[in-house]
Parts: structure tokens; sequence; C-alpha cells
């Protein structure tokens, strides 16, 4: 691993500890860190551009991942309850019609909803959410300030993720 | 907080986003934050699934030298950057001293600028004739470009494809001319199909066709013209004969469908990617097709992708 990496690592151990407190990692925090510590010796990750954010980055991501395999085991433990885990589902298998029904229904009502938000709220969400770029490059790109772009993805996001929900409670 | 939660989410996602001790503080206000920004974060990835592949197009209009135009060429800016590929350009003489080729192989493109403000995208695997002493010309043999003309009503600039021309009125655009097909698409301005014979308006937003079905004109989405240059490939209802042509062009891949495939169409968008077995392992799903490489070669097939 870059030595600098290493360095700063051991400088703000501190402070990504106490991120990844603040994250709800309690008593798992310390074990954590030393994860963190483990993934940047294995790898040698090379020359990062900004690597305080990046580390902390690294910090976010693991607690999200904790928090998907915390939630994906009790779906699946709950479908096991509900008889219909009997034979494990691969993901990658189709989904059954009723299922695609309602996405295609879900799909329709997406359309609708970032239609009604104006072109310009469509396409930022979809710069930002589909193809990664950053709220700084969006606002350039369009000529507006970077105040409307945040406004416009806060409102999209709003939708879409209203839509989500009633998607899993239908 | 949950409003507070989501400018969260938005923020952290943001590639660019540095403030993570400002994002602690916020953290230890309350520990329940932390439950409802894990919530909005895992909601936010199942948004894929349920985001209409859709392309927006953003509404040009012609000669209105506000937003929307500036935002276009901004736009073409930061695609021409992506598009930047290593393209080897041969000229060649031809029968007029002042005609010259250029010549891109598959996967390579190029960027023309002639003398009067006019740049010539060039994609792959296209032949194009330019003449050095009349800049307002250009013949498109084979392939595909993109043109934004710098306009003079005076001397307005022509494409020859085949035996038709195309007319520039204050234009972006792009053509393709392959296998005995021509395609145009207007991103800005308006481009006149054949000025001496049918002379078909084609305003910013409108596609022609011209293949073994006929002469016909269409809707195209702004954005979507030309978008190669942004190393994305924009469809709205296409056959996937024709995808599988902008594909090898782009990707400089030799690839074929088939008739089960070709007969299929696709709306959304591509992402183009350089390394062949990434793209299509993508790409193929997205189309409702199935990708098989054979030697040097990929043949698309039909599949029960999740979009058929």
């Amino acid at each position: 691993m870059a030595t600098g990496l290493s360095e700063l690592f051991m400088a703000n151990r501190a402070a990504l500890l106490r991120f990844l407190r603040a994250r709800g990692a309690g008593e798992n925090a310390e074990d954590m860190i030393q994860d963190m510590w483990m993934k940047l010796e294995a790898k040698d990750i090379g020359p990062v551009a900004d690597p305080l954010p990046y580390l902390y980055r690294m910090a976010n991501n693991l607690m999200l991942d904790r928090y998907r395999s915390a939630t994906r085991r009790e779906r699946r433990e709950q479908d096991w309850a509900e008889g219909a885990g009997g034979v494990m589902a691969d993901p990658a298998d189709d989904m059954p019609v009723d299922e695609r029904l309602i996405l295609n229904q879900t799909l329709d009502e997406a359309r609708e909803v970032l239609r009604a938000l104006g072109p310009r709220v469509e396409l930022v969400f979809r710069r930002f959410r589909i193809e990664g770029v950053g709220q700084r490059a969006i606002a350039d790109e369009l000529g507006v300030s970077l105040t409307t772009v945040e406004k416009d993805l806060q409102k999209a996001y709003r939708v879409m993720i209203a839509l989500k929900q009633k998607m899993d409670t239908a | 907080m949950q409003e507070e939660a989501l400018g969260w989410v938005i923020r952290t996602r943001d590639p660019d986003f540095v403030d993570w001790e400002a994002f602690t503080l916020w953290l230890e206000g309350d520990p329940a934050r932390a439950d409802a920004y894990d919530a909005l974060m895992a909601a936010d990835t199942e948004l894929d699934m349920i985001i209409p592949p859709e392309p927006v197009a953003m509404p040009v209009a012609a000669n209105d030298p506000g937003q929307p135009q500036r935002w276009t060429w901004r736009w073409v800016g930061g695609g021409a950057i992506a598009a930047a590929l290593v393209a080897a350009v041969s000229i060649g003489m031809m029968n007029r001293a002042d005609i010259y080729t250029v010549t891109t192989r598959p996967g390579e493109t190029q960027t023309i600028a002639l003398k009067d403000g006019t740049r010539i995208d060039v994609n792959g695997g296209t032949t194009l004739r330019l003449d050095r002493n009349d800049t307002r010309f250009a013949a498109l043999d084979s392939g595909e470009a993109a043109f934004t003309v710098r306009h003079d009503e005076a001397n307005p600039f022509r494409v020859t494809v085949g035996d038709a021309v195309f007319e520039d009125a204050g234009t972006v655009f792009n053509i393709v001319h392959s296998g005995g097909a021509t395609r145009i698409g207007v991103s800005e301005g308006k481009v006149i199909y054949n000025p001496e014979a049918q002379a078909i308006s084609l305003p910013a937003g409108r596609a022609l066709a011209d293949d073994a079905q006929g002469l016909r004109v269409m809707d195209v989405a702004p954005a979507a013209v030309a978008s190669w240059r942004q190393g994305r490939l924009v469809y709205a209802n296409a056959a996937v004969s024709e995808i599988s042509e902008d594909i090898g062009r782009s990707l400089g891949v030799k690839l074929t469908a088939t008739p089960g495939a070709q007969a299929m169409r696709f709306t959304g968008t591509i992402r183009l990617d350089k390394d062949p077995a990434r793209f299509f392992a993508g790409a193929a799903p997205l189309m409702g097709l199935r990708a098989i490489r054979t030697g040097d070669s990929w043949v698309l097939k039909e599949g029960n992708g999740p979009q058929s």
C-alpha cells in the first residue's frame, strides 16, 4: 500500500473511529478499523487523488455493506418463515409474472412522475444517479447554480424513493 | 429528519464529496440518523430497477441563443474529451487535387476542425471526403460523422451522401451511412434534405432515414444525436440490426446479430466501453439479448434479459 495512505490512515485513525461510531458501528468500530487497515495493507491501491475522503468513503461503504447483509438476512429468514423460501431462489432467475407486472406499472409511474418534474430535473437526476456525474459538473454543463442542481436532485429523489416505498408495500 | 438524511444521501453519493467531518457531526446529533441514512441509501441502491430507461430530451430552440443552446455546447465540449481516442487518419489524394480523404478504422475517432469554424467528429469505420479549397463541402462515403456547422447564410454547408445532399441552416447534426441506408439526426438548427429535389426541412429534434423501407421522417431526442461522442449510444425504438452496426463502428469489434435478434427493437441508453467483454456483459442483457464471443468477433442472440 502507498506509504502516504498508511501514514494518513494512522494520523486520522481517531477521526475515522469517531465516524464509524457515529455511523452506528457501536462496539464493532475498533474491529472495522482493523478491517480497513488489513484491506489497505492487502492491496496496492496506488496514488489516490484525494486520500482522506477516500478513507472515509471506504469506512462508509463498510457500514453500507453491513446494513445490506443484515437486511438481506432478515428478509431471507422472513421468506423462510412464510414458507416461500423452501427453495432458495437464485436472484438471477427471471422474476415471477406478477412481480414483473408490478415492476412495469412502477416503471410507467416513474416515467410520469419524472416527466411531471420537468426535463431539467429529470436530466439532472439521470446525470447524477445513472451516469454518476458530480453536482458541480452538472451545474456547469447546464449553466445553472449548484443550489438549483441540489434542489432538483432533492425533488427527484423524493418522488422516486416514495415510489419505491409504495412498490415495496404493495 | 428524513429530509436531512436524504440531503446527506445525495451529498455523500456525489463523487466529489469531501465534508465527512460535517457528516460525522450530523450523525452524532442523534443515533437514529444513522439508521435513517442507511435505510435511504439502501432504497437508493434499489432505485436502479425503477428508473425508466428512456433518455430525456431537452427542448432545444433552433435559433434561440439562450440557455438551452449553451447547455448543448457545454455538453459537446465535455464529450469531445471523453471521445478523445487516438485515431489514425490516412490522407490520400483523390482524382481532384483539392479533395482529400479522411479514414478512421473501427473503434477509432477523429475530430476535424475546418478553417471556417466547422467541426466534424468522425466515428470509427468511416470514410469522409473533404475539399481543401471549399470548406463548405463534405462527402460521407461510409460510416458516421457528427457535424457542428458554423452557419453562413450566403454559403451553406453541404454534405453529400451517395446521391443525397444535406444542406445546413445553422446546425449540429449526425449522419450514418452504411449498407445502402442513410440516417440523419438533427440536434440544433435545421438541415434541408435534397434542397434541389424533395427539399425536406429537418428542424432540431427531427430525424430522417432512407433505407430498404423507403424515405421516412421521425422524431429524435436532440440529446441523443451523436451521443457516441459522449461515449453513449441513445435509442428510441431502434432496430437491433442498426444498433449492432453502431456498436461495431464505435468499439471496433466484428459484430453480427442472428435474424431473431436483428428484428428486435430497443429503447434506452447504452454506455460504450472499450473492453468488449465488459461492454457486452452490461449491454446485451439491457437489450434483452445475449452476446457470444466466437474468436475475435461477437454474435448477438435472443436471450432472457431483463428487458424482453
